[in-house]
């Protein structure tokens, strides 16, 4: 099998489309205005990073569209449909690998291919290798969670997210507790990644170097509730390396945006 | 192999503490501090036991326990293992079986004699029911709770690969409690083990618990405290062994314990 494949035409990419959307956190003694109001229109097989202060509401953003949480307003559309709860069409990457430790790395990456119904136990297993060999992880497939480093697991991660050809990619900082080498890497075969399976990205940080070496569009967001303070288009040729000089001047801009930014009272957590 | 000498150690300490028993018991035994006929000597309980085992009745005895034991916590862990999982799904199962349970584990395993007598009759359908009232709630409570911990991260991951409905408790939630429920199953295998000998002490014509009756009726204190050693030696077997090394690995493959057997 091969990239043709890989990329395949059955699943294309997704169109997310987040309009006037907000989301309130009650409790019994507060009420926290997470995010909001957001409208943000992201195309087909489009990379978008979205960048913000800790604590900003980030990752409610991605939590949103991935269906773990509603919004208190507004509507999130993936193609026109409602999201409702979440689904193998919006595959999620953690910043823990989330991978599950009672399985072996093959079955791992095999786990969300059981939905399709029609595929064999060989087929399911053909395509896991296929998946891990994709991610540099050929040889891992029988070793335990455990086993692997830290860069390795978040690899395997990324191979069950897109072995069953999802729709739409969601990454909630997923590099973010790996060292600046193994980064540096993923960075590049998440690029050879993207270019392979043209899967819709949405990708958060709070990385400005991060962002301006992966994205097509950053979308800066302000502090608690965030909204959008800024969008800034990245054009740069791909693949990019992440201490291109092109790069860091990017980074630089995004990070003036973010600097830019007023630290809202009552922002909670915002330094 | 940094990990050997250490446990070498341990383990020769461990000898040596033994061997201190030992010693002590017979050191109280031999300046008589108390009646001969309530403590027997190391050497009196190691003869009766070889007597024990060559007129042909301690073996059967023991495997007698064993069987009983086995058969009753099967059913003890199917009934534990269900009713757990209903209580980590349903809020409403767990606050009515949490309390039941917790006020039911209070009593010890012998208060269940009495009622297994008159429920069932002299059969050994007594005993079962004895080791599932000792073991069967702590295993459901464990299992509740292994499943209530379970970190959100593996169910959204499952979630997002498309499992939900009954797949979601088969393949992530059961799974991803497993530590939680071998250590319930550690912890019941025991208390199922005090309930066979305490439920065979009072009414069996067979078994460990039986023996040691037997033994105190015959004013035999050395076939009562090598029985007991017997039943301590059985319950360490599994327990130390068995589900030691099982607990062992899943906490490595969880990444709760550091690998040490590929260094």
């Amino acid at each position: 099998m091969t990239t043709a494949a890989i990329a395949g035409s059955a699943a294309a990419p997704a169109r997310i489309t987040l309009s006037g959307v907000t989301k309130r956190f009650v409790t019994p003694r507060t009420s926290v205005n997470a995010l909001g109001p957001i409208s943000l229109d992201v195309a087909e097989g489009e990379f978008v990073v979205l960048v913000g202060p800790s604590g900003c509401g980030k990752t409610t953003l991605l939590n949103l569209v991935a269906g773990f949480e509603t919004p208190t307003d507004g509507e999130v559309r993936v193609d026109g449909a409602l999201v409702a709860g979440p689904g193998p069409d919006r595959a999620m990457i953690f910043q823990e690998p989330a991978l599950f430790p009672w399985l072996n790395i093959e079955d791992n990456v095999a786990f969300g291919l059981r939905q399709h119904t029609h595929m064999s136990a060989a087929e399911r297993r053909a395509v896991a290798l296929e998946y891990l060999r994709l991610v540099h992880l050929e040889g891992f497939e029988h070793a335990f969670v455990h086993e692997l480093s830290g860069g390795m697991k978040q690899r395997a991660a990324l191979a069950r997210a897109l072995a069953p050809r999802p729709r739409a990619l969601l990454c909630d900082e997923p590099f973010g507790s790996l060292d600046a080498l193994t980064r540096e890497r993923l960075y590049a075969e998440l690029q050879e990644l993207h270019a392979q399976t043209r899967r819709t990205t949405m990708f958060v940080t709070h990385n400005t170097r991060e962002a301006a070496c992966l994205a097509d569009r950053v979308v800066v967001l302000t502090t608690r509730p965030a909204t959008i303070a800024s969008v800034v288009a990245v054009d740069l040729p791909r693949p990019r390396n992440f201490y291109d000089p092109h790069v860091s001047e990017q980074a630089g801009q995004i990070l003036a945006q973010l600097r830019a930014e007023p630290t809202a009272a009552g922002g909670g957590l915002d330094a | 192999m940094p990990e050997a000498k250490p446990l070498a150690r341990r383990n020769l300490a461990l000898l040596g503490f033994l061997l201190l028993l030992l010693v002590l018991w017979q050191a109280v035994w031999s300046l008589g501090l108390l009646p001969s006929y309530s403590l027997p000597s190391p050497a009196q309980v190691a003869v009766r036991l070889a007597e024990l085992a060559r007129d042909g009745t301690l073996w059967p005895s023991v495997q007698a326990s064993v069987v009983r034991m086995v058969l009753g916590f099967v059913l003890s862990a199917a009934l534990g293992l269900v009713l757990g999982l209903a209580m980590g799904l349903s809020a409403l199962a767990d606050s009515c079986l949490r309390s039941l349970f917790l006020g039911l584990q209070t009593l010890p395993s012998a208060a269940w004699v009495p009622i297994a007598l008159l429920l069932f009759g002299l059969g050994d359908a007594a005993i079962y029911f004895v080791i599932v009232m000792s073991s069967m709630a702590a295993m459901a409570i464990a299992t509740a709770d292994g499943i209530s911990h379970i970190p959100p991260h593996y169910l959204r991951a499952a979630r997002s690969l498309g499992t939900s409905g009954v797949a979601l408790s088969t393949r992530v939630a059961l799974p991803a409690a497993l530590p939680s429920i071998v250590t319930g199953i550690k912890l019941g295998w025991t208390l199922g083990w005090h309930g066979v000998v305490s439920a065979e002490l009072i009414k069996s014509s067979i078994g460990l618990g039986y023996l040691l009756n037997a033994g105190r009726e015959l004013n035999d204190a050395a076939q009562v405290v090598g029985i007991m050693l017997v039943t301590i030696f059985m319950g360490l077997l599994l327990d130390r062994v068995l589900f030691a090394w099982v607990e062992r690995r899943i906490r490595v493959r969880w990444g709760f314990a550091p690998d040490t057997s590929r260094e």
